[in-house]
């Protein structure tokens, strides 16, 4: 007698209490930063849009590589300039340079086809350019900080505090990948414990019960990892 | 035709948020009177109830449709019952023997009791943790006995007895006019 229709008829006469609203919008919230923090997934191409992404790829290191030819011959080009305007310059000072061989004399600096082994080199105009450009980046992610951290706000009425979905994933990640299995895992919080590290311990702890909610872990195993 | 739960917690692992909406209200009210019933504390109810929905965000890369999506999100429910209790120093299997709430004796509570679905309240409140939890599982998840045994990690037979019991002692107190 597992099932009695009476007994279920009467439990569903019973008030259907239901989850209060700031709950149900704490939780989608969540759910949905979660998804909105991951990079939307690729789609497959197929057809004739197959080519379009090797394309796209082949095309953008094409141009890569122009700019960065350009902007050293833009600099050689100032170096030559300065080297032969300044009057101050005399000759046996530009032989006395050994630290800059890679750097012929004039005739050679205009050469069309400037030597590979200065295209390899990291250009370091572009990287003055990179760090000019970073503080660009910054406005562009004020309001999506702001947007997060209105539905961090509607989150934390019902819950204190807790680390970003993403920093926790993370994490469970890298110490999912360090073990093989649950079971080792658990080892391994219970060595920590073992050994006193019981902070380690905690935050392990806690991490795995993220990683696999789903995973029962046995009254043996729990009298390990368990703080006492 | 409404999609599987499956295939929803599959679309919201690609990113699809609007999937796990519809999830979660699909599960909301069954699973927050499952948590609501077996620990009979509203605010440490609403806790747990959004844990377990938090851990199914955060478990979410790891989702395989093994089984039900309902058995996965019950027995996700039930580990962080399962805690709880062992944060109150209480443990299932002590509690899966005698009751934890004695019979109300008091005449006015038993006048009041007289009302049937009252009476079916104080006896779901006086079952056993464990026999409470099948009723629940099976009532509020619409679980089998096998997917009760699969959520809670007890043998198929014992959850059956858990599930029989409860049933006869809801059965003797809603038969008691």
């Amino acid at each position: 007698m597992t099932d009695d229709p009476k007994i279920s008829q009467r439990y569903r006469e019973l008030p259907r209490e239901e989850p209060p609203r700031h709950v149900d919008e704490a939780i989608l919230a969540a759910a949905r930063r979660a998804v909105v923090s991951r990079p939307a997934p690729l789609v497959v191409p197929s057809g004739r849009r197959r080519w379009y992404f090797p394309l796209a790829a082949a095309a953008i290191i094409v141009l890569a590589v122009a700019v960065t030819i350009h902007v050293e011959r833009q600099e050689l080009d100032a170096e030559v300039f300065e080297a032969v305007t300044s009057p101050k310059a005399p000759p046996e000072e530009k032989v006395a340079q050994p630290e800059r061989p890679a750097e012929p004399a004039s005739p050679r600096v205009f050469a069309p086809d400037p030597k590979p082994q200065r295209q390899v080199e990291p250009p370091a105009p572009q990287a003055e350019q990179s760090r000019q450009q970073a503080p660009a980046a910054v406005p562009q992610a004020k309001p999506e900080a702001s947007k997060r951290e209105a539905l961090m706000r509607e989150e934390a009425r019902a819950r204190a505090s807790r680390e970003p979905d993403t920093v926790s994933g993370a994490l469970g990640a890298r110490l999912s990948s360090t073990y093989a299995s649950p079971e080792q895992w658990l080892q391994g919080i219970a060595d920590l414990r073992r050994q006193g590290r019981h902070d380690e311990a905690d935050k392990a702890l806690a991490e795995f019960r993220r990683t696999y909610p789903d995973y029962k872990i046995s009254e043996a195993m729990l009298e390990k990892v368990e703080k006492k | 035709m409404e999609a599987p739960d499956e295939e929803l917690m599959l679309a919201y692992r690609g990113g699809d948020a609007g999937a796990f909406e519809t999830l979660y209200k699909r599960h909301r009210g069954g699973l927050y009177r499952f948590v609501l019933r077996a620990i009979k504390q509203r605010s440490s109810a609403e806790e747990l109830f959004q844990e377990v929905w938090i851990r199914v965000i955060e478990a979410r890369n790891r989702y395989a449709p093994q089984a039900r999506f309902t058995t996965w999100l019950y027995t996700i429910a039930h580990n962080l019952l399962v805690d709880h209790w062992r944060r109150k120093g209480l443990s299932l299997v002590q509690l899966d023997e005698e009751p934890a709430v004695a019979a109300p004796d008091n005449p006015a509570r038993q006048a009041e009791a007289r009302e049937t679905l009252a009476r079916l309240v104080h006896a779901i409140e006086a079952l056993p943790a464990a026999q409470r939890e099948a009723f629940l599982l099976h009532e509020e998840g619409g679980l089998s006995v096998a997917e009760i045994a699969a959520v809670t990690g007890a043998g198929e037979e014992a959850a059956k007895s858990r599930l029989r019991y409860a049933m006869a002692k809801l059965k003797a107190a809603v038969d008691e006019n």
